[in-house]
Formats: structure tokens, sequence, C-alpha cells
């Protein structure tokens, strides 16, 4: 393994290897002077659609009959309480959960129109396409260089040129490039958490995602950091469709252009969606009571 | 799972509540009392009321700070956002009803010493009546959150309306009241015309708060 790292940040990182790693065994779908373009969403609509996804682990259920659209070059916030399925509906978007054992998905996930869980779907190709940022920021023990440049790499970048043009591209994306340009030798981890996790999205562009999954990005990052990321996904959100998911409410409310909210009726029910929406109308007068109650705090 | 989160919070919200609808009661009768002078020619009263709408100007700038430092501090959303911002609006509304039981207060004492025409007596007696009577069924629906009682307050405020427009016309007609007299009648007449599209807009702050829009 890259890292030693906590049980999620090596699942995260032995994910996105496993996947990177099976595309060296073809050929590269990667243009090898490829300028970093970033997806053109040319159509707006939505980039990714869920109908009627249920999740269950082992047999037990944990997300049931959702169906919402994500869409495109906007940021979609999920919220919801804690064990209401958040963070696996994350996982459906990109085929994650599949590597957890006894995990089954029924119902269809869209990108761009096509279900991702359709028989023969390119699921390398999706998570190239589907990129994930974890709640604790996981860099690999190498240099801000090479981790940057690992995901092209693996897709078969070899021109040094090249690299270095989508090293740079890639951290100037993440707003991370003026504070790094001078240490791009130096070890990831000697970066702060919040510099960490701006490299952790640098990572996941530099692989020129369309959509980018961001998993409680904030939550072990001080106030400043915080506001630097929510820049961040500000700027980026012109180019990418992302779906952040957050127990931060006033996050969601501050960054997100949608939100979702997931719930659940008890301790052990699967989660359902309640109400999706445009963020402002969901903040300031949302449709249904629970998500009044919730986002109020009358219930926890 | 069916637990209050926010106890704290929702109780400093709740207490700012408080304060706005006992700042419309208060308001609410300096309206009737306002009117009273101003038709018994009371200049004591007059003169107490001017002297007593600063404790008005107090409460709506508490309000309106207290209600800053929830939104600064608590964040709130959804049907809290809506009653700090719906708070904040009726207690500038209120100051202002307060501000023009001032000015009806003022104008009893520029009167001349004696009574008015009956029928102009009557008719300022109708208007502030009707005026007060708005404005409290504005606060009580503010504080029943009764959208039915809100829509109510458009209609009644047509007659008041109605009244301030005949009004006109009767001075327009050419009785020979005096001038200075005349003016003052029709000023006041404004003023509890004005209170009660005050009135009005403190319905349609309900409506805000119960359903998002006005």
């Amino acid at each position: 393994m890259p890292c030693e790292a906590d049980e999620e940040e090596v699942r995260g990182v032995k994910v996105s290897r496993e996947a990177l790693l099976e595309v060296m065994e073809g050929e590269s779908d990667l243009p090898p002077d490829d300028e970093m373009e970033g997806e053109k969403d040319l159509a707006q609509g939505n980039k990714m659609e869920l109908s009627g996804l249920s999740l269950s682990y082992g047999g037990k259920k944990v997300l049931e009959d959702i169906s919402m659209p994500i869409p495109a070059r906007s940021i979609t916030a999920v919220i919801g309480p804690s064990g209401c399925g958040k963070s696996s509906l994350l996982r459906c978007l990109n085929r994650m959960n599949e590597l957890v054992d006894g995990a089954r998905v029924e119902g269809k996930v869209y990108l761009d129109g096509e279900d991702v869980y359709a028989p023969g779907f390119d699921v390398v190709g999706l998570r190239r396409r589907v990129g994930m940022v974890f709640q604790k920021p996981n860099p690999f023990p190498k240099s801000v260089y090479e981790n940057v440049a690992y995901g092209p790499r693996l897709y078969g970048v070899r021109q040094k040129k090249v690299l270095d043009r989508i090293v740079e591209e890639s951290l100037r994306r993440a707003a991370l490039w003026d504070e790094v340009k001078d240490k791009l030798g130096s070890s990831a981890l000697a970066l702060s958490g919040g510099q960490q996790q701006r490299l952790c999205i640098a990572r996941v562009l530099a692989v020129q995602p369309e959509v980018i999954l961001l998993d409680e990005p904030c939550s072990a990052l001080d106030p400043i950091s915080t506001q630097r990321i929510e820049d961040l996904l500000h700027e980026l959100k012109e180019m990418y469709t992302i779906v952040i998911v957050t127990h931060n409410m006033q996050q969601a409310a501050r960054v997100s252009d949608f939100t979702a909210f997931i719930t659940i009726e008890e301790q052990g029910s699967p989660g359902r969606l309640v109400e999706f929406g445009e963020t402002e109308e969901v903040f300031t007068n949302p449709r249904k009571k629970k998500t009044e109650d919730y986002i109020t705090g009358r219930f926890g | 799972m069916r637990t209050e989160t926010r106890k704290d919070f929702h109780q400093k919200l709740d207490d700012l509540f408080e304060e706005v609808v006992r700042m419309g009661e208060m308001v609410t009768l300096t309206v009737n009392e306002a009117r009273r002078c101003f038709v018994d020619l009371d200049r004591k009263s007059a003169k107490a009321i001017v002297q007593g709408d600063e404790v008005f100007d107090r409460t709506r700038d508490l309000v309106e700070e207290r209600g800053l430092e929830l939104l600064a501090t608590q964040a709130p959303v959804a049907v809290d956002l809506r009653l700090v911002v719906a708070l904040m609006r009726v207690a500038q509304h209120l100051e202002r009803v307060a501000d023009l039981c001032v000015d009806v207060a003022k104008a009893t004492l520029n009167l001349p010493d004696r009574e008015l025409p009956g029928w102009m007596k009557e008719t300022i007696e109708e208007m502030g009546r009707r005026a007060a009577d708005i404005l409290r069924r504005s606060i009580f629906a503010f504080r029943k959150r009764s959208l039915e009682e809100a829509f109510r307050l458009d209609v009644l405020d047509d007659a008041v309306d109605r009244l301030n427009r005949g009004f006109f016309k009767e001075i327009d007609r050419g009785r020979e009241e005096e001038l200075d007299v005349a003016i003052r009648v029709i000023m006041v007449a404004r003023f509890f015309e004005r209170i009660a599209d005050h009135a009005v807009d403190i319905g349609e702050e309900t409506a805000f708060l119960l359903r998002g829009r006005k």
C-alpha cells in the first residue's frame, strides 16, 4: 500500500489504485498531449441521475428508493442525520460500494444518460470520470509532485513535459500552486491539513474527472482551511459537477446550488430522500415539514 | 430520534417573538389613545404620547439588535430564519406606527382651542378606531400565525382608504371650515390611513413567516 493510514484512507487509496492499475493493463484512454481542459458538459441539465436506487449491505437495507437528479456544473449537497446513508449514497455514484462484501444495489444510476450499473459498463473509466475526495486528507507518502502525477502516470502519461503541465494545472485549479510551487519535491505529509486536502483535490483533478464526489471534505479542517476549500469548490463548479456530503448544514447552505435531504424513520431503517430542491429554497422555505424540523433542529 | 435540539436558540427566538407581540399590543393602545386625544382635544395626554415614543424606538432597536445577534451567532434557517427577519420587520412597522401616533399627538397640540366640527370628529373617530382595530388584528394574526386572519386585513384596510377619500371629497365640497383646522384634520386622517397600511404590511409578514412569500 502506498500509505499507512486508517481504514477509510486505506480503502480510499486502495480503490483508486486498483482502478488505476487495471487501466495500466490496457491502453490508456488519455490523449498523450491532452490539454487540461476539464469536462465540457455543454448540454446543461443533469450530469447524473438516480432512479429508484436502493442499497443493502448483507441483506440489510441502508438506502431505499432514492430518485434525484445531479445537475451538471453545479454543487449538490447531501445532508441528513448520522447513519442515514449519505456516504453510502455517494459511493453508489462511482460503484465503490461494490468493493464492500455483501453490498447490493438496485435501481439505476445514470451518468450522461448511461446506467453505470449496466452489464459491461466500464467501471475503471467510471472511477476516473467520477472522482472522490475523502473526509480525512489521504495523500500518498510521496512528494507533492508525485501525488498529483501518480494518476496520470498510471493512465499512461509518460512525457515529463506533459506531466509537469498536468501537475501545475491541477495544483493551480486546486488553489494550491502558489503555496507549493517551491516545494514540489517535499513530502506531501509535511503540508498542513487544509493543504493536504487541496492536494487530494488536485490529485483527483489530474485524471480529468467529470464529477467530483466529496465526503465530508472539511470535517477535519480548521475554519480558514474550510473556507478555502469552499471557495475552491465554487470555482471548480464552473468545470465540474460536484456532489458533497456534509454534516455541516451551514456548509451545505453556503456552497451548494441544490440540496438533497435524506433521513431515516428510526435507527436501523433505510435512508429515504425527503426533499431535493434548490438550496436557497430548501434553507429558507423547505417544502417538507421533516426537512424543516431537521434543519431547524426541532428534531435531532 | 424525536428530540428537540438548539433549545437555547429557540427559547431566545420565542422571547423575541413575545417582545414584538407585546410591542404590538402597546402600540395598538397608543393608536387608540392618539385618536381619543385628537378628538377630545386632550393636550395633556397628547404630550404624554410624544414623550412616550422613545420606548418604542428602544424596543425596535432591541429587537433589531437581538435579531442580528441571532442571525450572526445561530445562522437560523427555514422557519427560524423567516421568523427572525419577520420580527425585525414587524418591529420596524410598529415603530413607524408609533411615530404616526406622535404625529397625531402633535397635530392635537397645534389645533385651535375649540371643538372640531361634528362630521370631522365622527370621521376621524371612525378612521382611528378602524386603524387601531386592523392593527390589533394584524398582531393577533401574527401571534396566532394565522394566514386566514392576515388575509382579512386587506379588506378592512379598504374601508379606511374609502373613509380617507370621502374625507377629501367633503372638504372639496366647500364646507366652510377654517383652513388650519381642515389641514390638520386631513393630515390626521392620512396618519390613520398610513397606520392601517402598516397593519396590512404586518399581515404580509405573517404570510411570509408561514409560507415563505408575502
